[in-house]
């Protein structure tokens, strides 16, 4: 992605407004994953290079050293790996760290392995950098899947003073459930022991290095694309500017305890969006789905579901709908504003960037 | 109303809850994980009154009739003896315990204090085995199997469970005496544990690593397994367990003197093979229609079990957790017999006694065992 980053025309923020040191030590979990391994490339970028990156011991490390080697001090970072299950190895991790990016996360299907993964994982983090770290800020990754527009209107703002999923069960989304209680755990450790955190909720994250297209868009689950709620707004964000949001909410002063949706500017619609890939990609049949249908048959699903206690589990529920598909408009006014983030890579270039993958690599159906 | 307890609140949990929840009776009165934010959030998630992270003070307090252990098999052998103590049945997730040596006394153990003990081996009561288990009582067998086979798959597609455990020498599963072995086999040795007798005369035991564990990073790890076993009355069994094969094969074959059976777990599907012999071309032809005639039948048996919602994915544990409490409630047998209880952990000791070093380090060659 070389070519699409365009640090000559981006406007950094000069070290000195940053609340650490280029020679302050930074941990980044989730380091070799897609979105970390670009936010350890920011900051090399930016010329921090006392960098601690924790890896899980299963990792293969392709992505973070292909990343580390595109540095000359990337040499100089620390690759540490380990299970933030482990008391022992977060102490290790956070020996003499000021800023955390915590970007793992747990990928568990299964609600428990997602709590853990997610929760628990943060918690002793959270614990080990408050006895062993020189806590400056905690930045916590989380995701627009915990709010709960299940009581908004079509089209209406769905920004950071939205009400977080109620019921999360019900959802039966395991990976939003994790990452809701994640947050739940940072605001308590912020409200209770003075943890300096921020809360960062990505959008719809692509890039090389993502294939797949997103549930926002359409799901395959059927044998055909279905593709859902063609006119809404996609919450999308490119992995590098994400990247850079991500970065400035762990150097910027002054945002401690606050939360921000990452959003571009420049948003397509989910029909855009699947022509273009259908032009760049490989073409498919897709059958679109109007909202209103969408959520009828997810009403119609959940009722089988309760009918049959389970014996087609609720994963077509109303709240999912309204989560995925009922068409929101997004902000990114705060991050604007509090952070002074501009997207460095325009949505155009941001595209071909995407789609270049598949050229490069045996192209990836979206089923 | 019978008052139910889980220890444990891992990801099998949820399966136990959720099973629960569909049987009429009972009621899950607290959860108890030695991380309570653990048991808290199952608690949570399905409005369960009690979570607790101390075992002793969450018997003590809710004073439940059965307890589920769902936590890592290592602990198994204690908690279900504390339970015992403090009165109450219990359910204990597969794989039972380590050794078979515990599992002994642990059936002993429930016995003694006339206390109702179950093995997580679900997979027997799905509706295709309690199917299969019709045929043979009515004779379709025509007499005592002669032979058994079990086969049994394990996808490493999905690293969320292999990547913790590569990744780590100290989890759980690395610790059993069997590996990754060791926590799935029950399903397919219990199989064949019904059907042999207790005295073995013969168990050989071969096991490799797969080259796609080798490529994550296996180490000493072993996921490809062959075994051969007979029992004393000359029953001989076959299992594979594999990792390898496409599509995964979880099949139980069953082979009578007249007739023989095959279970299919993938699609519920129990194809009853008749000793039909057929003339000349005919044996070409004929086969083939009964075959197809016997697919036709199960899958219209499926397709009505899901109209009467009786073909829930989780069927067997649901079955198993209702027999053991209808055996509790009525002081009947347990729905396992403990000797196939005991039978399965001591096949699964000797197969890991003879695929693994001490050491672990490296497989052993397959050799001949004296009779267990």
């Amino acid at each position: 992605m070389g070519s699409a980053r365009r640090f000559a025309d981006f406007n950094f923020l000069m070290n000195s407004e940053h609340i650490v040191s280029q020679s302050d030590r930074i941990l980044v979990t989730g380091s070799n994953g897609f979105i970390g391994s670009r936010v350890v490339a920011t900051l090399l970028e930016y010329g921090y290079s006392n960098l601690r990156c924790f890896v899980r011991p299963s990792s293969r490390l392709g992505r973070l050293t292909e990343t580390l080697d595109r540095f000359p001090s990337g040499k100089d970072v620390q690759v540490i790996s380990g299970d933030l299950l482990s008391r022992d190895d977060c102490r290790n991790a956070t020996g003499n760290v000021s800023i955390i990016y915590h970007l793992a996360a747990g990928v568990e299907k299964s609600f428990a392995g997602a709590f853990m993964n997610s929760a628990l994982s943060t918690r002793n983090l959270i614990d080990a950098f408050l006895e062993c770290g020189q806590p400056k800020r905690f930045v916590n990754v989380s995701s627009f899947g915990v709010y709960s527009n299940l009581n908004l209107k079509r089209g209406s703002l769905l920004d950071e003073t939205c009400p977080l999923e109620s019921a999360p069960q019900k959802r039966f989304d395991a990976y939003s459930f994790g990452k809701l209680k994640q947050d739940e755990l940072v605001i308590e450790y912020g409200a209770k022991q003075n943890l300096p955190y921020v809360i960062l909720r990505p959008g719809m994250v692509f890039g090389p290095g993502k294939p797949s297209l997103s549930g926002r868009v359409g799901i395959d689950t059927f044998g055909v694309f279905l593709h859902m709620g063609g006119s809404n707004r996609l919450p999308m964000t490119f992995v590098d500017n994400c990247a850079d949001a991500i970065v400035l909410a762990g150097l910027k002063p002054g945002v401690n305890g606050e939360v921000f949706n990452v959003v571009d500017d420049e948003l397509l619609t989910s029909r855009q969006f699947l022509r273009a890939y259908k032009q760049n990609v490989r073409r498919f049949f897709s059958v679109p789905v109007p909202y209103f249908v969408a959520r009828g048959m997810c009403g119609l699903w959940e009722r089988y579901s309760r009918w049959s206690e389970g014996q087609l589990p609720p994963v077509f529920n109303r709240r999912r709908c309204s989560a995925e598909w009922k068409g929101n408009r997004f902000s990114n006014r705060k991050l604007h504003e509090k952070l002074g983030w501009t997207p460095r890579v325009p949505m155009r270039e941001a595209l071909i960037a995407f789609f270049s993958q598949y050229q490069t690599a045996a192209a990836v159906p979206p089923r | 109303m019978l008052r139910i307890a889980i220890i444990g609140c891992g990801k099998i949990a949820d399966q136990h809850v959720l099973a629960v929840a569909r049987i009429p009776n009972c009621q899950i009165v607290a959860v108890c994980d030695r991380e309570v934010l653990m048991a808290r959030q199952l608690g949570e998630r399905f409005g369960i009154p009690d979570a607790f992270s101390d075992v002793g003070e969450m018997l003590k307090a809710v004073k439940p009739d059965v307890v589920h252990i769902t936590t890592p098999p290592q602990s198994h052998f204690s908690l279900a003896r504390q339970c015992f103590e403090a009165g109450c049945h219990v359910y204990l997730e597969k794989p039972f315990t380590v050794t078979a040596d515990e599992a002994e006394q642990l059936i002993r153990l429930a016995e003694a204090s006339r206390l109702k003990l179950t093995a997580g081996h679900n997979l027997q009561f799905t509706p295709e085995m309690l199917e299969m288990r019709q045929w043979v009582r009515n004779g379709f067998l025509g007499g005592k199997p002669l032979h058994l086979e079990s086969h049994f798959p394990y996808s490493l597609a999905d690293v969320t469970y292999i990547g913790p455990v590569l990744g780590s020498k100290n989890h759980w599963v690395r610790k059993l005496p069997g590996q990754l072995l060791h926590n799935i086999l029950s399903h397919p040795i219990a199989k064949l544990a019904e059907f042999l007798d207790d005295e073995l005369d013969e168990i050989t035991a071969r096991a490799y690593q797969s080259p796609r564990l080798r490529e994550l990073g296996g180490q000493e790890i072993l996921d490809e397994l062959r075994v051969m076993i007979r029992d004393r009355s000359g029953t001989t069994a076959y299992l594979c367990f594999s990792t390898q094969i496409r599509p995964g094969i979880n099949q139980f074959r069953i082979f009578g003197p007249n007739n023989s059976m095959l279970v299919d777990h993938g699609s519920g599907c129990v194809v009853c093979h008749s000793n039909r012999p057929n003339k000349s071309y005919l044996a070409f032809f004929l086969p083939p229609f009964h075959m197809a005639r016997e697919h036709f039948r199960c899958g219209c048996r499926n397709i009505k079990g899901f109209l009467t919602r009786r073909l829930h994915q989780d069927s067997g544990m649901k079955e198993l957790i209702e027999r053991l409490y209808a055996s509790i409630l009525a002081d009947g047998p347990p729905p396992l017999p403990y000797r196939e209880i005991l039978l399965t952990a001591r096949i699964m000791d000797q197969i890991f006694a003879q695929i693994y070093h001490p050491d672990r380090s490296v497989p052993t060659e397959p050799a001949l065992q004296p009779a267990l």
